[in-house]
């Protein structure tokens, strides 16, 4: 993937959008964790949110930077 | 800082004790110490990363972090979220401002002036955090255009720079709250939803034992009202911290609405059975005792409290069993009643069962929502109603118009004298501005931060001038600024001490805030500090002279606001209604009583609250059962015992307006008609059964509110004049033949 996109004629670094997509991402995965109920087994829901969050940013960085 | 917690009588250095007296520490003075830490932490945090990427303020980030740091992290999410919205669309207005008038500096504080007066108006009339995006919004323009319009071409780039400061102090504080000791307000809102269930329970069970005093009832009551509005304010912000607090989200509000209706109910109730044993009407009182003392029971599981929302499932089964057999033993009673009293009042025992059945509707009602909490997802979450917290609007116009007047004093003298920190002075008045007029008592959360802002800037000189030219590295630089925040952020912890706290943080950051390369300048560090010193000064002025609304002109305005929802049921959609009326009028309450500075002006407002929603919600049920009626000529809204009804409401409507003698005997009169007008269609119709048991219903509605006109207890009985009728609960008119069961 190229390391910059033009976003209406201004380039913009690509992982900006993949976080934006990572972020929405991790709500809906939030989302469906939070209806299952296993958001109860853990021990700091928050903590385990923001790692989810970085996990999943990670992620969709890879396909640019690798 | 701590206050020794839990003394020690005896020097006995017990283990036990020891551990108690640190359990009791960490509970009070070690939650507000690891707060302490938090903001530090967080502010270092952006302070570091702003550093690191060379933004040109880094204090901007640090300023915002102690604006939007609060000690629970929902709180934080909540204001951070109003925050970012409001700095975006401050950022969005200011472009705009600054490209239509890079050359006219007046129009452009003109502009800027009204755009300030229009947020802070909007701050001062939401309440919550909603009001929070409004104060930003407004702040934010003047924050980011002001500095940028003094040159014009790096405006664009100088305006996305500071968003991109604020938005980064937003992520660290709420990181940091999230995610170092999270304080949830979760937790919060369920203790508080389950101590209230409790105590009204008990509430309840005392005043149906008839074990209360009258001063206790009002206390319960305000106390109830309190954290009516408590709770609204916490699941605002709850929703914003977890998934398992949005499931609920519907839930809580629902309950909130459902437990307002329960105790008007109950006060209704209660007051009306007062009224009867004012008038000796034993017989009534006799029959409906015994329905009364079997309520308290059903509240309990199996004799043991109801202590948890999944106990109080059975609780809701045994209320439903209860209100399903209701009707047919009260009909029960009601023919017993005739037949050994036949003298006695119906239309009294009507009402009072009537309100007896509603009661335990709203309770069963109330209960089952309790008890739907325990599960994750549930039907009862569908509910479109919403609670209604709405401020004055007039009031909240003036504080928009104070705010644009002093932005424009300020941008002329701004003008007038060129003096190079103009730009603080006039951006600081539109903060303060705003951030005031959203708390309760403005002129004095003004004069607080302006005594703040003194003490911050001796002490940001101290550590400019006397401090930073020492030290050299970030870790050093930490520890010198250290205790002068700390110092900052536990005055924000103490409630007296808040004003005072919010200004020192904010201005504090702001003066002597370190830049990657600080720039030692004492004369321009003094004239922004002046410039501080002087915009707050002028706004505290501003609250405390122009267009003062003093608080008993406010109060008194207020009053007059409550006393008109009792008129404003006769008119809107039906739907929702409810839940509208309780909510306004009980937040409006609140309001007021946040103006009170005595307790028998507090005491005034809750009888005038009572009364208000005593009138307003016989008002709404007596147009639902007119609703509910079918579509025939007999009930046409042109019939005359319908014209009664529509000129009983104006008249109360007008009694509410102005009370005064003259028409509270007007309302008595139209009431009386009405009563009687009913009773008529009710002898010539002869309608089918469940037509007259409606039309009784409609009856005893009307009834309800001549009586509540006539209760000595309420600030309308009071203004009856001594030779009035206030004796008799019943009108005149013969109960008659409509009663044949």
């Amino acid at each position: 993937m190229p390391r910059e996109i033009a976003v209406l004629d201004a380039y913009m670094p690509t992982i900006v959008l993949l976080f934006l997509a990572g972020a929405a991402l991790t709500w809906f995965v939030d989302r469906i964790l939070a209806f299952t109920g296993l958001y109860s087994f853990v021990w700091h829901p928050s903590l385990f949110r923001a790692s989810l969050l970085v996990c999943v940013c990670g992620v969709l960085g890879l396909a640019v930077y690798r | 800082m701590s206050t020794p917690s839990s003394a020690q009588p005896t020097p006995s250095w017990s283990l036990a004790a020891l551990y108690e007296a640190a359990a009791d520490w960490a509970q009070h003075d070690g939650r507000t110490w690891i707060y302490l830490f938090k903001a530090l932490a967080a502010a270092f945090l952006s302070l570091a990363i702003a550093m690191k990427l060379e933004m040109p303020q880094p204090r901007t980030a640090m300023t915002t972090v102690f604006i939007v740091m609060q000690p629970q992290s929902g709180a934080v999410f909540a204001k951070s979220f109003y925050r970012a919205g409001g700095t975006l669309v401050g950022l969005v207005v200011m472009l705009a401002l600054l490209a239509l008038f890079p050359q006219q500096p007046e129009l452009f504080i003109l502009a800027t002036a009204l755009w300030v007066g229009i947020c802070t108006a909007g701050a001062a009339r939401n309440r919550n955090f909603r009001s929070y995006g409004f104060v930003l919004a407004g702040y934010t323009a003047a924050l980011i255009g002001i500095p940028a319009s003094q040159h014009p071409d790096g405006a664009l780039l100088s305006a996305l720079t500071r968003v991109s400061e604020v938005l980064l102090g937003i992520v660290c504080a709420g990181v940091v709250s999230a995610l170092v000791f999270p304080q949830h307000t979760g937790e919060q809102l369920r203790g508080t939803v389950r101590a209230r269930f409790s105590s009204f329970v008990e509430y309840v069970g005392m005043v149906l034992g008839g074990r209360i005093e009258r001063a206790q009832i009002e206390a319960t009551n305000a106390q109830f009202i309190a954290d009516i509005v408590g709770l609204e304010a916490m699941r605002s912000m709850a929703v914003f911290e977890s998934p398992s607090a949005r499931l609920r989200s519907g839930r809580l509000s629902r309950l909130n609405s459902e437990f307002m209706a329960a105790s008007t109910r109950f006060h209704a109730l209660h007051q009306l059975m007062n009224r009867l044993h004012m008038a000796s009407a034993w017989s009534t009182i006799d029959t409906l005792e015994p329905y009364f003392k079997e309520i308290a029971p059903l509240l309990r599981k199996s004799g043991e409290p109801v202590l948890s929302a999944a106990d109080a499932n059975a609780a809701a089964t045994q209320l439903e069993a209860y209100k399903t057999a209701l009707p047919k033993r009260i009909r029960a009673t009601r023919a017993e009643l005739e037949t050994t009293h036949p003298d006695a009042p119906l239309l009294d025992f009507d009402t009072a069962s009537e309100l007896l059945y509603r009661f335990v509707e709203d309770l069963h009602a109330y209960t089952a929502t309790y008890a739907s909490l325990a599960v994750m997802s549930h039907e009862r979450e569908r509910w479109a109603e919403r609670y209604e917290p709405k401020t004055n609007l007039l009031s909240a116009g003036i504080s928009g118009v104070r705010a644009a007047i002093v932005m424009c004093v300020l941008g002329a003298f701004w003008i007038a004298t060129a003096w190079p920190s103009g730009t603080t002075l006039t951006l600081n008045a539109a903060a303060i501005c705003a951030l005031a007029s959203s708390s309760p008592n403005p002129p004095r959360t003004a004069w607080q931060m302006a005594l703040g802002t003194v003490l911050s800037s001796a002490l940001a000189m101290l550590l400019t001038f006397g401090i930073y030219p020492h030290i050299d590295g970030f870790p050093l630089l930490c520890v010198a600024l250290a205790p002068f925040l700390l110092l900052g952020v536990w005055m924000t912890t103490r409630p007296k001490l808040a004003g005072y706290g919010v200004g020192y943080c904010i201005y504090f950051c702001f003066l002597a805030g370190p830049d990657n390369l600080i720039v030692y300048d004492p004369m321009s560090f003094m004239n922004d500090a002046l410039a501080l010193v002087l915009s707050m000064l002028v706004t505290a002025f501003a609250f405390a002279v122009l267009l003062p609304p003093s608080s008993t002109w406010m109060r008194r305005r207020l009053l007059v606001d409550l006393r008109r929802q009792a008129v404003s049921v006769a008119r809107g959609r039906l739907a929702g209604l409810r839940s509208r009326f309780e909510s306004g009028t009980r937040d409006m309450m609140f309001q007021i009583n946040a103006l009170a500075s005595e307790p028998a002006q507090k005491r005034e407002t809750l009888r005038w609250l009572f009364a208000v929603l005593e009138v307003g919600n016989a008002i709404i049920d007596l147009r639902r059962a007119i609703d509910t009626l079918p579509h025939e000529p007999r009930y046409a809204a042109s019939m005359p015992w319908r014209v009664q009804l529509r000129a009983m409401r104006d008249a109360v409507g007008k009694l509410f307006e102005t009370p005064d003698a003259r028409r509270l005997d007007r309302a008595l009169i139209a009431t009386t008609d009405a009563i009687a007008a009913v009773q008529q269609t009710l002898a010539a119709f002869d309608p089918p059964r469940a037509e007259r048991h409606q039309l009784q219903r409609i009856l005893s509605h009307a009834h309800f509110i001549r009586s509540a006109l006539l209760d000595p207890q309420s600030p309308l009985g009071e203004m009856a004049a001594p030779g009035a009728p206030a004796s008799s609960t019943t009108p005149s008119p013969p109960q008659g033949a409509s009663d044949a069961s």
